[in-house]
């Protein structure tokens, strides 16, 4: 029983951070269309970025955050008027966008290498000590997180809901013509789209680092989730995700304590094999 | 007709200097880069077949091959069954497998999911690997697989591999040239008279699933008689990226593209050693380049070269006629 309630909330924990790193992708994929296979690169560069800044150069964390989510906008408005857009306007754009990001997410994920090296590194706690109820034990720091994600989340939904920009981007999401017609700039709306979801993933990538270990490789592993998540959830769907990521990662908890680590991953690929065949459009199906 | 001329010279010219290349004092290491040049070519020209033409967005074409090489090794190795027989039996039970645990499920769907279905295939392999340590080597993989025939040398992989690779794609030169290929065709210039006409997009694509995966599961048997091992680095990043550079260098959609990308990438990927760590850097950099820049490939580039020439060509003749 003690043990099963401490998966449970591990299995929460890990959900919520799986959800803040599914959000960049669903949110790139539900405006643009464009899925994205550089997604965990991205995250990786955001952690790297924050650790430098705490690590090397003693930037207080939320200064080191806040400069690190500034340049992963700039980066991702960047990247995607450079390289995205004229792709765009190909006839073969959905495959040839992926095997681009797919090409480019190694560039960087090696460009990291070289820069910081193979060795692990980590983010520091964000704060020290545990929280014990019973025989309930949690980190601070992991309740901590929970937090942040849920305020980012719910920032996030307000911000689709009652901004300008993100209206205009639910609007681009629901038809791109009806967004022209209402005077929508179709490529500025895709461009802040992109540089949104690199913050996102971004800080994303920063959470995880703080719970888990980073290298330069570990954003694949991100990546499959967040894609087994995604699809779970419903592509383009952002509350699907974070239904979905806390689904799969309550699965993982389970999956770990009665079957073993080694069992996760087949699980989740019977899952999302299920959900594909039963219900492709994901368990939240639709768009954002 | 002029331009099918030089064409198909050249191939014979080329075709004659593999036959007697062994002869010319090809060294041992460079009769080992053709053996792998021809098969990862057949890698290539399969994953081209259901990506290029067929509009199958796969991205688990390694892990069809890994799946091959395994069932080859392990039926070669604790069963003593001869290669002859290992070959094709591995294409069938890749093309089953594959057919019916991914194609099936993958191809109802559209667009993206194939990608992501078939990309989470290949990489839950190395997890079922390491379940099935006993008779898979788990991590280790497996070693000392028997060649194609007691006492094979390099030059005998290399006769064998050469007409392994000529068959296969002169199996692909005819599916693209079949009504199979007529209906890619017909679906890519106007899908709505494709069906029309009364093409099945779901059975035309998935007798292209079907034969690829079949394909490059002997590809992966081949592979293994050839070198003698395999492991889960098969189905790492690496070789990945690599196959997917020879056909995006090549050109995605044509014949000979990734034929050409594949000894490429083949022989070039021998002088990148030097650059070592840096060698996945310039990988990744060239697949962006040349989708970014040159989607067409190399091919394109011939192509273009062509038409100049023959524009040259006319005008210079065109006066006398």
């Amino acid at each position: 029983m003690e043990n099963f309630v401490n998966a449970l909330i591990s299995g929460l924990i890990s959900g919520s951070l799986y959800a803040a790193m599914a959000l960049g992708l669903t949110i790139i994929y539900g405006v643009s269309r464009v899925f994205n296979f550089g997604h965990g690169v991205i995250a990786v560069i955001g952690a790297y970025l924050t650790w430098y800044l705490l690590s090397a150069l003693g930037v207080p964390f939320l200064l080191a955050t806040l400069l690190s989510m500034a340049f992963m906008a700039i980066f991702g408005f960047v990247l995607y008027r450079l390289t995205i857009n004229p792709l765009l306007k190909k006839p073969n754009w959905e495959f040839s966008t992926v095997l681009f990001m797919l090409g480019a997410g190694i560039l960087l994920e090696n460009v990291v290498l070289q820069v910081f090296g193979p060795r692990v590194k980590s983010i520091p706690l964000l704060v020290e000590g545990m929280l014990k109820v019973g025989f309930l034990q949690i980190n601070w720091h992991e309740l901590l997180l929970i937090a942040i994600v849920v305020i980012a989340i719910t920032a996030l939904s307000l911000f689709f809901k009652y901004s300008r920009t993100g209206q205009a981007m639910r609007a681009v999401a629901q038809s791109i013509p009806g967004a022209q017609v209402v005077g929508i700039h179709i490529e500025q709306i895709f461009g802040m789209t992109f540089a949104l979801a690199f913050v996102v993933t971004g800080f994303s990538g920063i959470l995880l680092g703080t719970k888990y270990y980073l290298n330069p490789h570990i954003g694949w592993e991100w990546m499959v989730k967040g894609f087994v998540i995604v699809t779970f959830g419903g592509l383009g769907s952002t509350s699907g995700a974070v239904v979905a990521a806390l689904i799969l990662g309550l699965v993982e908890a389970i999956a770990t304590l009665y079957l073993g680590a080694i069992w996760v991953w087949p699980i989740w690929f019977v899952l999302f094999l299920v959900v594909l065949l039963l219900r492709p459009q994901g368990i939240l199906g639709g768009r954002m | 007709m002029k331009n099918l001329n030089w064409k198909s010279l050249l191939s014979i010219v080329v075709i004659a200097f593999i036959l007697l290349y062994p002869w010319l004092g090809a060294s041992s290491y460079n009769k080992h880069l053709f053996i792998l040049f021809f098969i990862w070519s057949i890698v290539a020209a399969n994953w081209n077949l259901m990506m290029g033409y067929a509009g199958i967005n796969s991205l688990g074409n390694i892990g069809f091959m890994a799946i091959g090489g395994y069932t080859a090794g392990i039926l070669a190795k604790s069963f003593g069954v001869p290669a002859f027989l290992t070959v094709p039996l591995a294409g069938l039970v890749t093309s089953v497998i594959v057919t019916v645990a991914l194609g099936l499920p993958a191809l109802r769907l559209s667009g993206i999911y194939i990608a992501l279905l078939t990309l989470i295939f290949a990489d839950s392999l190395p997890s079922v690997l390491t379940q099935t340590r006993d008779i898979t080597g788990g991590a280790m993989g497996l070693h000392e697989i028997p060649p194609f025939y007691p006492g094979m040398d390099k030059t005998g992989a290399y006769y064998i591999c050469f007409v392994f690779f000529l068959i296969v794609l002169w199996i692909i030169y005819r599916v693209i040239h079949s009504s199979t290929g007529m209906a890619f065709i017909a679906l890519r210039d106007s899908e709505n008279f494709a069906y029309c006409l009364g093409v099945n997009k779901f059975k035309e694509r998935l007798k292209v699933f079907a034969l690829s995966s079949l394909l490059t599961g002997a590809a992966g048997a081949v592979y293994v008689h050839a070198l003698g091992d395999i492991s889960p680095t098969t189905l790492g990043i690496e070789p990945f990226l690599l196959t997917i550079a020879m056909i995006e260098l090549g050109g995605v959609g044509t014949f000979l593209g990734p034929i050409l990308g594949a000894f490429v990438i083949v022989f070039g990927n021998e002088f990148l050693r030097l650059a070592g760590t840096l060698r996945l850097t310039l990988l990744g950099a060239l697949i962006c380049t040349i989708i970014l820049f040159y989607p067409g490939g190399v091919i394109q580039f011939i192509t273009a070269l062509e038409h100049r020439v023959e524009a040259l060509l006319k005008r210079k003749t065109s006066p006398a006629a």
